[in-house]
């Protein structure tokens, strides 16, 4: 066989095994079920992000600040939704943080325990246990505390986180902060601020 | 031993471009733009062409066909990665990880650039010595006819 045959038949094999396994492994599309206690704005909004999230990563604790700011000149045309994504090999506190952050959700605080976390993240972060410190943030957006500690004791809470980042890994997510802005995929910040330059340009 | 090396230099390509195009671009977007090199434009661009590179350059020094110019191609990777987590590093930047090999394996910066360094001298030891990286690969079965 001719060198430049053998070259073009290699290169044809190899692209149709990758489109053919690309085809089969392809990420499913998200759908946005309605999570009431971890959603935020309006559920009619033209622009709808779902937000896969690592409480410890430090790019998150941007988006989510940046999030913020898009949500104050535009409040009603952003429904943003919040699901769990913890790189517990790379972040020691990811899973822990994510609990806390569910138990909220379950007595109605995500958003205001979120508003307490994220900020203060570079600095529980660096903590052996940051739990004495969630503990302290819970009991300051009055949550019932008895309540929380059940919740972390059980393993519904965690189940969940499992079951989203299973669902994440199935979209083909591997870094956070992962969005989908109105079902595409966009992830990074940058991306995201890019995204959404196209919905809001001013 | 010149023909195991240049098969376990072909399949870190291999397995480093193969992570990369089986996901979605987006991932390794991110890694790009981690390292703040390129305009928007080309970030999007080498997100998405870069893999195909890096997969094409394994499987041709895996295979020892057209081993020259697909050894200098390694070259010029290696070369990139150095230069692009060399830069990364002296900046500061705040890298977690690589995004070397995609959602496969996680190293640090520091770790990659040593293993990329010492894989760009490794190749080109084998493109100094071209009849020896050539053994039982498809260039020698054509270069006897």
């Amino acid at each position: 066989m001719n060198k430049r045959l053998l070259t073009l038949v290699i290169v044809l094999i190899l692209g149709g095994l990758v489109v053919g396994a690309k085809f089969f492994l392809s990420p499913k599309k998200v759908e946005i079920n309605l999570q009431e206690a971890r959603a935020k704005g309006n559920p009619d909004a033209r622009v709808k992000i779902v937000e896969f999230i690592d409480f410890q990563c430090p790019a998150c604790a941007y988006g989510i600040k940046y999030l913020k700011t898009v949500f104050d000149l535009h409040p009603n045309d952003i429904y943003l939704q919040v699901r769990y994504f913890p790189l517990t090999n790379m972040h020691h506190h990811a899973m822990v943080s994510a609990l806390y952050s569910e138990c909220a959700a379950r007595q109605g605080k995500f958003w205001a325990l979120d508003d307490l976390m994220i900020p203060q993240q570079s600095q529980w972060e660096q903590l052996i246990s940051p739990e004495p410190v969630f503990q302290a943030m819970a009991a300051q957006v009055g949550m019932d505390i008895p309540q929380l500690n059940a919740c972390l004791a059980s393993d519904d809470a965690r189940k969940v986180i499992n079951d989203e980042k299973s669902l994440g890994q199935t979209l083909g997510i591997s870094s956070t902060p992962t969005y989908f802005i109105n079902k595409k995929m966009v992830v990074g910040t940058k991306s995201l601020q890019d995204e959404l330059k196209t919905y809001f340009p001013n | 031993m010149y023909t195991i090396l240049r098969i376990a230099i072909g399949c870190i390509f291999i397995f480093s471009g193969l992570g990369k195009v089986l996901g979605p671009y987006q991932n390794f977007l991110y890694v790009i733009q981690a390292y703040q090199v390129l305009p928007s434009w080309a970030e999007v661009l080498t997100s998405q062409v870069f893999p195909w590179i890096e997969l094409l350059v394994g499987v041709f020094v895996t295979l020892g066909l057209w081993t020259p110019w697909a050894l200098r191609g390694a070259l010029i990777l290696f070369g990139v990665f150095v230069l692009v987590v060399g830069q990364a590093l002296l900046r500061g930047l705040p890298l977690e990880s690589c995004g070397c090999f995609g959602e496969l394996i996680h190293l640090k910066p520091q770790t990659v650039i040593m293993m990329d360094s010492l894989c760009l001298l490794l190749t080109f030891v084998l493109l100094r010595d071209l009849p020896s990286t050539k053994k039982l690969g498809l260039d020698l079965y054509f270069d006897k006819l």
